[in-house]
């Protein structure tokens, strides 16, 4: 097994987490690893509760990003799994991707966030339909303020009164957590808050 | 009767296997000519069942065979599980549900006026060497140039090359590294000023024209297929090429079927010369175009040099050898195994002179320091093994620190000894192995450049 990122054989250790399934095999090797840096930040915001975001945007993420999304290397939804399901090892908060316009999706040939979610095995309930197939990327701030709503509930969606999980990759200006927290909350969530792997500057 | 179509297609498509989504042109263009016939679609990953419900897979565009380079997942395009190859996923995915174009219709004829521009003469040893390469072509077998570091491979190449380009055939060379590759393009350009050439590596823009002479990486074979009359791989033992198998297979495919295959290296495998004994013609050149013999490296013990660096102090020994080459204004280059215990020592050899600096493979500044320490602005590098070859510095010095290390091959050995005299006017000069321990390949290296200094081979 290579790492999937550098192509170095990749020392297995063996260890009880693994025996047990807790943890998955890594991926990728101990020096890939370190290169990513970790934030570690919650932020609050007056539509979505709490953002947790779990890593910089630096040089080997944007590398990483763009590998998976761009490349279209699924296999690296994988990556970050063991992380992902530490921080959302929560008990009965329903968590929900940020979905992707349905022909983005066919282009991508893959919806990015649900399957870094499949791969981490967390259980996920796909409640949004995006609306439109803007880039956020592409946008200034004052254009993706001036929007209207990004996204609806997926008809025939039972929202309770309960806290809901957003799940995205990169928390840049959080546009689009906000526009899918109001959604929700409208219909009748009672806390929304957003896991981010990258938190990028603006 | 056929429909006029944009020249420019065929002679992009000629010889090349392309992403159907990824041309260039429009769409509707391509698909005329599909529909004419005149381009045909391949499927991207071609897949049979194998043993226990298994499935083997093939990349028609790298020729990966290697079960674990390919990713299955659910796609959302051809709804249904799709797989794609991970070996060459850079160049653009190609999966499952990916088309892949070639080429079908009438072939582009290539100028057969093409002038040589080159004035040098070639040694009695190189004209040799270039007469016989020139004899295999013409019975289309594989031919090997195994000639000394700074024996003028590159210019053995020219008449072959000429002589092929005025038969109206499409000519390559590959070489494993890019650096290889940007130090040919300008020689070939000034060389043949006549002919349309381009370079292609990573991050270069392919122009739309018919190119007669392809310098490309290894890697940029991949999307090639039947194209070339004759293909060079220069420094054929160098990595990735000799380790990665579809490397190997992207050249085979690179040519058109019967076309031969022909090496340039100053270290050639065991494997690849007995190969080119059994199947093919080997020239050999063991002097340099200088006629000075090779330098033939020093083993110096340093011990426990690793511990030592990390502990934030280098060997005296290393001081010394720094020290003298700054007193002489030698330019040095001291190779490194790891780039960790390197930029860790940089610091230290700063204690010495402040310029001195570091280089590796991502270095951004790599270009520039090379460019420094020829221009004499730096007075010495530390670099791992990126600088093993290719590399002209007059008066250069050389010094391996931790020469008993897995990555210092006798090939590697002899390269890195090979930067050392290079030129007429400075025909020798130091070469040091510092080592915790002597190798077998430090003394296979030692003895093979002993043995061709004696004017003899290994066979």
């Amino acid at each position: 097994m290579n790492c999937l990122l550098c192509e170095q054989k990749l020392a297995s250790s063996p260890s009880w987490q693994l025996l047990l399934a807790i943890e998955n095999t890594s991926l990728i090797c101990e020096d890939c690893s370190k290169s990513f840096e970790r934030v570690d930040i919650k932020e609050e915001d007056d539509v979505v509760d709490q953002v947790t975001s779990i890593y910089t945007y630096n040089e080997p993420m944007r590398e990483y990003l763009h590998q998976f999304k761009f490349l279209q290397d699924v296999a690296l939804a994988g990556v970050f799994a063991n992380e992902l399901r530490t921080e959302l090892a929560r008990k009965d908060d329903i968590i929900v991707p940020i979905p992707m316009h349905p022909q983005k999706k066919i282009e991508r040939t893959f919806a990015h966030v649900e399957e870094m979610l499949t791969a981490a095995r967390i259980p996920f309930e796909d409640l949004l339909i995006k609306k439109n197939t803007e880039v956020m990327g592409e946008k200034t701030r004052e254009e993706r303020l001036a929007m209207r709503n990004l996204f609806s509930i997926k008809p025939g969606s039972d929202v309770k009164n309960k806290t809901y999980i957003l799940i995205d990759d990169i928390y840049t200006t959080g546009t689009t957590l906000r526009h899918a927290a109001t959604v929700l909350k409208e219909a009748g969530a009672e806390r929304v808050e957003a896991v981010t792997l990258i938190r990028a500057e603006r | 009767m056929t429909k006029p179509f944009n020249p420019a297609i065929r002679d992009f498509l000629d010889g090349r296997i392309w992403l159907r989504m990824h041309t260039p042109f429009p769409c509707e263009e391509i698909d005329a000519l599909l529909d004419a016939g005149d381009i045909q679609v391949i499927k991207g990953i071609e897949s049979k069942p194998s043993f226990l419900n298994q499935k083997r897979h093939l990349c028609n565009r790298c020729e990966n065979e290697d079960s674990t380079r390919f990713t299955t997942f659910n796609c959302a395009k051809c709804e249904g599980p799709c797989t794609y190859c991970r070996q060459c996923l850079k160049m653009g995915r190609v999966s499952s549900c990916t088309e892949l174009i070639i080429w079908k219709g009438e072939k582009p004829e290539y100028p057969t006026n093409h002038t040589i521009a080159w004035q040098g003469t070639l040694t009695p040893h190189q004209q040799k060497a270039s007469d016989e390469l020139i004899e295999s072509q013409n019975k289309r077998a594989s031919h090997l140039i195994y000639a000394v570091c700074g024996s003028g491979k590159t210019e053995i190449l020219f008449p072959p090359i000429h002589k092929l380009l005025t038969e109206g055939k499409r000519v390559c060379i590959a070489a494993p590294r890019v650096d290889v590759i940007l130090e040919l393009e300008p020689r070939l350009r000034a060389a043949f000023p006549d002919t349309k050439i381009e370079a292609l590596y990573g991050g270069a823009k392919p122009t739309m024209e018919a190119s007669q002479l392809v310098l490309a990486t290894t890697h940029q074979l991949y999307r090639f297929r039947h194209a070339f009359d004759a293909v060079f791989v220069d420094e054929a033992d160098a990595f990735p090429y000799k380790a990665d198998a579809t490397l190997q297979k992207a050249v085979q495919k690179a040519v058109k079927p019967g076309s031969p295959v022909h090496y340039v290296t100053a270290t050639p495998s065991d494997k690849l010369l007995s190969e080119m004994k059994k199947t093919g013609f080997v020239s050999i050149i063991n002097r340099r175009y200088h006629g000075h013999p090779l330098p033939v490296p020093k083993f110096i013990p340093l011990w426990n040099y690793e511990k030592q660096i990390r502990k934030g102090k280098l060997p005296q020994k290393l001081i010394d050898w720094t020290e003298n080459r700054l007193a002489r204004k030698e330019p040095f280059l001291i190779f490194f195994h790891h780039i960790g215990l390197m930029e860790e020592a940089e610091p230290l050899f700063q204690l010495i002179d402040p310029r001195i600096r570091s280089v590796h493979a991502s270095h951004p500044e790599r270009k520039e320091h090379v460019q420094a320490l020829r221009n004499k602005e730096l007075p010495g590098l530390l670099t791992t093994t990126i600088l093993e070859r290719g590399i002209t510095i007059p008066n250069v010095q050389v010094a391996v620190v931790g020469a008993e290390q897995q990555i210092f091959d006798k090939g590697a050995l002899i390269q890195i000894g090979g930067r050392v005299g290079r030129s007429a006017d400075y025909p020798t000069g130091e070469f040091i192995l510092f080592h915790n321990g002597i190798t077998y390949a430090m003394d296979e290296a030692k003895a093979e450049i002993d043995k061709l200094n004696k004017g003899g081979v290994r066979t």
